[in-house]
């Protein structure tokens, strides 16, 4: 930790005590509640926090672009000399926006102006911040465009917005941001609504760029990855207030804030199968009320008595390095930290697949040569190709795949959402796709359940949980009395973790975490034998991730469940499932068990995959290398390829010759083992 | 804060820096604000002054309308007044003691006309609106919910929608004979299209929601998911273009009536009114036999069309506390 | 290339809308009891004469002849002959006069409350709960709720009784047609106004227009460079429906001025029970209507580059 103290580095802004406030109907809301942050010129700041731990706030407060219904009570920010706090009219702000501290935002679906090309909209940065006119600037908006990676800019130039993937509009926005010519670039969550292999391009793009262009960066994100994969120093945001600041090292290695260990302890890639995870209980505090010492102390094991009466102040650990927490004080008891090294973790995992074998019985789910449609019959688009696969009576099989995979596709294909447009579904030895009787309908809508990616929309907002989890017991148990109903709803709810008075509230009074129990009471009440969970923590805060995932394991264990698991996240698959198949545009390209997969990864995109999942860990972040997949390396057009099985229980999709390839790979890594 | 400052003082350190149990049901702790939909949209529609007036308003006329005949000393809607000392039609007696609003041109009681006139006019108005809305729902929720469907109904939609309803609704009292129920016919068969449209729109939003797939997992029989999933979210919607829909109604059969195609002049409407009062407006001692029904009629559609925006508003959650 | 069949399929469905207007109107009118085919001569007429009326107008022909009769002459612009109204005259030659007068009155006042009313809607967006927003809002829910006939002769009354203008249309007196236009525009300026103040709040708050913000650019020129312009884009869509009120306006108008055009020409019809007289004028104003809605999505189409021509098979 001594060499970064060798330069003093400058200080470009700085903030004491900014304490930001919003009036929401009638009620105040302390959102940030006293932060102070220096940050240097040239570094990569990461803030990391759970959704409403003010994070988005105190960067918008930097550029004067708070909502309307907020304002700046008392704090400093230091700029250049000037306390821009203090700023009033927009005047002051148009002289910092762009020019100073740029921000690309998160949507790029809709941070483009819709009716503009992208070359107009660059060059409107160009000409407001670099005064270049006519050639010079089209010139240059053409050498940003081919700076931020798009192929072919003289003609990408006058191309609309829609007409780019995601991805390359977050390019696009980027390109903007760069055109203002900024000290400071602000990201905020840039890479959230991208998938994985797209987001670890855009992160390198946003490094090289860093270099090339002087930037200082600060990233706002949730996700620790993507913090440990690109930030030289991370500060960590609890409910309004930085708890810890540090060197990446030291907050990834020697976290020092309970919250942070509780963070990073429940992260599913630390997490040992079988074991349940680490789990924060609860959810963060309402800003609406003042809060008294220690935020976090609610939810805290290691909470003291002071933490409810007095507000740590920061403790110096050492120069770069300081935490807000009274464990600190040379008076508190030593605590040993809970071990948050993922290589451990890793290494559990893989002793635990060596000495358990799971061994499962029975083939429960089989899908046989699986195809779907969407659109008329003329022009199919076809989102599901042909797939099949075998799921065990116990297992946990995960299914993981990108946006437009057509994972999901499959899993509503199992439930009959989706009607297939070829091939068959077998539950049980019974085919349960196309028409069937109404006996067979009947028993299959009890024994597989779903649940859903998205607990705002899962729910039904206009009826009380008590309906939404029985709705399903009044379809399949028509004959309960009304007090028997209520006895399982409660039953149900207490299984799940939640209070039995929940039942007679609305589902907007619970946060993401508890409504996406609600949605497993509503599944698990039907006494289900099999469950497709769609991405059931992808829309959750890391710290109510853990929750959910416990509750899921848990269940199987005691329930026998077999679940399909739906995920885009192959770090979280690898501490929940047992099988893993990857899908990619419509296709299983490559199936086998989840130590062998995370081991011997043999098809391109699934290299890709791996390779592109930032994992919490700084040190193999920030050395590893991108494999990028592009479909053009199969050449199939002579020899098709076919879906082979290279080793006992692992499947690939390929053809002749790339299986030879393949098996001597494989050969060469059993040598060397 | 100072409570808090001497239980400090008290504590020795060592008291201080204990750890305490862990309360799962202090993290677990939410804000329970007994939030219901309908509470709140009741709430922030009343919680306006302007709004509640407007309501009053509109109830107290409506009560009026429906019960003025009954009222001490009100006269015939019909009956033809005779001047005493003429032994002639009381034509156009000005507004007075006794003829609150005067009398028209051939000495009937424009008082008793234009409340007899609005129990006609709203009489049309709310028949065709709640019969239209009724089609236009059951259309829109079938073109909305049935897949197949969706082809068919959008391009006879696109059809329909190309005939401005003005012409079809003249075209329609044109051929049939002008009555209470040729206009009604008229006004609900060109009403429904928007309605359906609407509701359409609303259920292809809502259909796909992950609520109402789990519904479906759960087996839940399309009629509840109707019930309990759907019409909910649509009530407000519904409600919006049924108090939208009356002005326009109103509209409609003062304009047939002013192109000949009305009730005919024994039934009084506002329409019928507003006619008759235009013939002799340019005479300045009998503008009034316009102005009353004119304020009337503006009245009544500026009452429910503002009503029916401020629903709109106050049941938009994103309003709500 | 995608273009074009989209643009030809659009005109397809125009036409088959208008196809089934014609069949609908045919239809209808066959419903009319025949006695409004005899004029007001009804009680003097012999049963052989009202047949041989019957006869000459085609009517004792089975429906689908009488269906391809009316086609054919629609075809070859025979448009039949006016019954009552100028009985005899065909009734193309009564119509082709009066629909210049309407057209130049129409075109005016699309005109004028385009301007007006975007103008307001602006006026509106940039004073938003100030007072000329509270007023503008006023009015159009004056506009919008009450009947449009009651406001049309408030202004007819306040414009010739106390402003002295000329009630009645005179060609070359260009006073008299203030109040015609100002009437005619009054309901296409609320609601320009009012979808101006919609689309440019949703603008408004638009991740996009953060951005720019966020890139430096002052309020003003974030107004006129991205909000206004994308405010106007769904704008094109409202042209349909402007078109729609202005021809219902004409109707009354025309008759409320005098003034020679098609729209007091069909109340007359009306009035007068002249039946194919009717049936054309309706044909004349679906036309239009048509078209209105064929140019609106036209317009859009050209306005918007997010608009594909193919139709996509999409997710679900």
């Amino acid at each position: 930790m001594e060499q970064q103290t060798k330069i003093e580095p400058e200080v470009i802004l700085c903030v004491k005590d900014l304490v930001v406030k919003f009036s929401l109907r009638g009620q105040e809301l302390t959102a940030l509640r006293g932060v102070s942050m220096d940050l240097y010129r040239g570094e990569s700041l990461a803030i990391v926090g759970e959704s409403g731990s003010g994070k988005s706030v105190f960067c918008k407060s930097f550029i004067g672009m708070l909502d309307k219904n907020g304002w700046v009570e008392s704090g400093e920010i230091w700029y250049g000399g000037t306390d821009i706090a203090k700023y009033e009219k927009s005047e002051d702000w148009i002289r910092l926006r762009g020019k100073e501290i740029a921000i690309v935002f998160q949507d790029p679906m809709t941070s483009l102006n819709p009716l503009q090309t992208v070359g107009v909209q660059i060059r409107e940065a160009l000409e407001l911040h670099q005064g270049l006119r006519g050639v010079a600037a089209q010139e240059k908006v053409i050498e940003i465009l081919s700076d931020v990676g798009i192929l072919e800019p003289e003609k990408r130039v006058k191309d609309y917005p829609h007409q780019f993937s995601g991805g390359m509009r977050q390019r696009v926005v980027i390109a903007i941001a760069i055109a203002c010519n900024p000290k400071i670039l602000i990201c905020d969550e840039p890479t959230t609504a991208l998938d994985v292999t797209i987001q670890a391009q855009i992160l390198e793009l946003l490094k090289q760029l860093q270099h090339k262009y002087n930037l200082t960066i600060i990233y706002i994100t949730h996700d620790l990855g993507v913090v440990a994969n690109v930030a030289d120093r991370v500060a960590v945001m609890y409910a309004g207030d930085i708890v810890e600041i540090g060197t990446c090292e030291e907050v990834f290695e020697t976290p020092r804030h309970p919250y942070t260990w509780a963070l990073l302890s429940s992260l599913p890639q630390l997490g040992v199968k079988g074991e349940p995870l680490y789990s924060i209980e609860g959810t963060p505090p309402n800003l609406f009320t003042e809060i008294y010492g220690d935020a976090f102390a609610p939810r805290n094991r290691y909470a003291m008595q002071i933490d409810l009466l007095e507000r740590p102040p920061y403790f110096e650990i050492s120069p770069t390095h300081k935490a807000r927490t009274w464990l600190l004080d040379p008076r508190a008891p030593k605590v040993t930290p809970p071990n948050t090294s993922i290589a451990t973790a890793i290494e559990r995992n893989a002793r635990h697949a060596r000495e358990v074998k799971k061994v499962f019985g029975e083939k429960l789910v089989e899908i046989r040569n699986l195809s779907v449609h969407f659109g008329n019959s003329r022009k199919p688009f076809v989102a599901v190709n042909n797939v099949s696969f075998d799921i065990y009576k116990g297992e946990t099989f995960g299914l993981v795949g990108e946006s437009g995979s057509g994972k999901t596709t499959i899993g509503r294909a199992i439930v009959r959402i989706n009607p297939p447009a070829k091939g068959e579904i077998l539950y049980g030895g019974k085919r349960i796709s196309g028409k069937i009787g109404k006996e067979l309908d009947h028993a299959i809508t009890q024994k597989i359940q779903m649940i859903f990616q998205d607990p705002m929309a899962s729910l039904n907002e206009r009826a009380k949980v008590d309906y939404i989890v029985s709705e399903g017991l009044i379809n399949i148990h028509p004959e309960l009395s009304k007090a028997e109903r209520e006895d399982r709803v409660q039953c149900a709810l207490r299984d799940v973790g939640l209070l039995p008075e929940f039942a007679s509230r609305f589902p907007h009074e619970f946060s993401g975490g508890q409504r996406q129990r609600i949605g497993v009471a509503r599944s698990l009440i039907m006494e289900p034998e099999f469950i497709i969970a769609d991405e059931p923590i992808s829309a959750l805060d890391v710290s109510i991730r853990a929750q959910v995932l416990n509750l899921l394991s848990a269940m199987q264990q005691q329930r026998g469940l077999t679940y399909l698991f739906i995920s885009h996240d192959l770090s979280v698959m690898r501490f929940i499932a047992d099988r893993i198949a990857v899908i990619h545009k419509g296709v299983i390209v490559e199936l086998s068990d989840t130590e062998e997969l995370f081991a011997h990864p043999l098809h391109p995109y699934t290299r890709a995959l791996l390779s592109a999942i930032p994992l919490p860990n700084p040190k193999s972040e920030k050395s590893k290398v991108l494999e990028v997949y592009d479909p053009a390396i199969h050449n199939y057009t002579v020899d098709k390829p076919s879906w082979v099985e290279i080793r006992p229980k692992h499947f690939i999709m390929c053809n002749e010759h790339e299986c030879a390839l393949y098996r001597k790979k494989l050969a060469r890594e059993n040598g060397e083992a | 804060m100072s409570k808090v400052m001497t239980k400090m003082n008290k504590m020795s350190d060592e008291e201080l820096f204990k750890f305490i149990e862990f309360d799962s049901s202090r993290a677990e702790s939410t804000a329970y604000s007994g939030y219901s939909y309908w509470k709140s949209t009741f709430k922030v529609f009343m919680s306006r002054r302007s709004t509640r007036l407007t309501l009053y308003f509109l109830i107290l006329l409506l009560l009026f309308t429906l019960l003025q005949p009954y009222f001490p000393g009100q006269k015939s809607p019909t009956e033809i007044f005779i001047n005493p000392e003429t032994g002639r039609q009381l034509r156009s007696h000005p507004p007075g003691a006794e003829f609150w609003f005067g009398t028209n041109t051939i000495g009937q009681d424009l008082w008793a006309r234009i409340w007899s006139g609005t129990r006609t006019t709203l009489l049309i108005a709310i028949v065709s609106v709640t019969s239209s809305t009724v089609i236009g729902i059951v259309i829109g929720a079938l073109w909305g919910y049935v897949r197949a469907l969706d082809r068919v109904f959008t391009e006879i939609y696109n059809v329909i929608n190309n005939i401005p309803t003005t012409v079809l609704r003249m075209l329609i009292t044109y051929v049939l004979r002008p009555s209470i129920g040729t206009l009604i016919f008229a006004m609900c068969l060109t009403n429904w299209v928007g309605m359906a449209k609407w509701i359409r729109n609303l259920i292809i939003i809502i259909r796909d929601r992950e609520y109402n797939l789990a519904s479906r997992c759960l087996g839940t029989p399309t009629r509840r998911v109707i019930v309990k999933n759907l019409l909910p979210q649509i009530v407000s919607v519904v409600m919006l273009d049924v108090a939208l829909s009356i002005p326009g109604v109103i509209g409609s059969e003062v304009f047939l009536t002013y192109i000949g195609l009305g009730l005919p002049v024994e039934t009084p409407s506002l329409g019928n009114l507003i006619d008759e009062g235009r013939r002799v407006m340019m005479n300045l001692s009998q503008t009034y036999q316009l102005v009353f029904p004119a304020v009337v009629v503006a009245l009544i559609t500026i009452a429910f069309y503002s009503l029916g925006n401020k629903f709109a508003d106050a049941s938009d959650p994103r309003n709500h506390v | 290339m995608e273009i074009i069949k989209y643009i030809l399929g659009r005109i397809g469905r125009s036409i088959i809308s208008l196809f089934l207007v014609l069949v609908i109107v045919f239809l209808l009118m066959r419903l009319l009891p025949v006695e409004t085919y005899y004029g007001d001569r009804t009680d003097r007429l012999s049963e052989t004469t009202k047949q041989a009326i019957l006869k000459d107008l085609g009517l004792l022909d089975p429906i689908p002849v009488q269906f391809w009769n009316y086609l054919k002459g629609l075809a070859r612009f025979d448009l039949g002959k006016s019954l009552t109204y100028y009985a005899g005259k065909p009734v193309w030659s009564i119509m082709a006069p009066k629909i210049g007068y309407s057209l130049r009155f129409g075109a005016a006042s699309l005109v004028i409350s385009f301007v007006l009313g975007i103008s307001l809607g602006i006026l509106m967006v940039r004073t938003k709960e100030k007072l000329p927003d509270r007023l503008g809002n006023g009015f159009i829910i004056f506009v919008d709720a009450v009947p449009s006939m009651v406001y049309y002769l408030a202004i007819q009354f306040i414009g010739t009784k106390l402003m002295s203008i000329g009630m009645l249309y005179k060609e070359n007196n260009f006073t008299t047609w203030i109040l015609p236009v100002l009437s005619l525009s009054l309901g296409s300026i609320a609601s320009y106004a009012m979808w101006t103040r919609r689309y440019m709040m949703d603008q408004v708050n638009a991740d996009y227009v953060k951005l720019a913000r966020a890139k430096g650019l002052t309020d003003k020129q974030i107004m006129v460079k991205h909000v206004l312009r994308n405010a106007f884009t769904p704008m094109a869509q409202n042209l349909p429906s402007s078109i729609i009120f202005t021809i219902s306006g004409s109707l009354y108008i025309e008759s409320l001025y005098s003034i020679p055009g098609t729209g007091g020409l069909l109340i007359n019809a009306i009035q007068a029970q002249d039946n194919t007289l009717v049936q054309m004028l309706v044909m004349f104003y679906a036309v239009l209507s048509v078209a209105g809605m064929l140019l609106g999505d036209l317009a859009m189409m050209v306005c918007d580059p997010r608009i594909t021509f193919t139709k996509k098979g999409g997710a679900r």
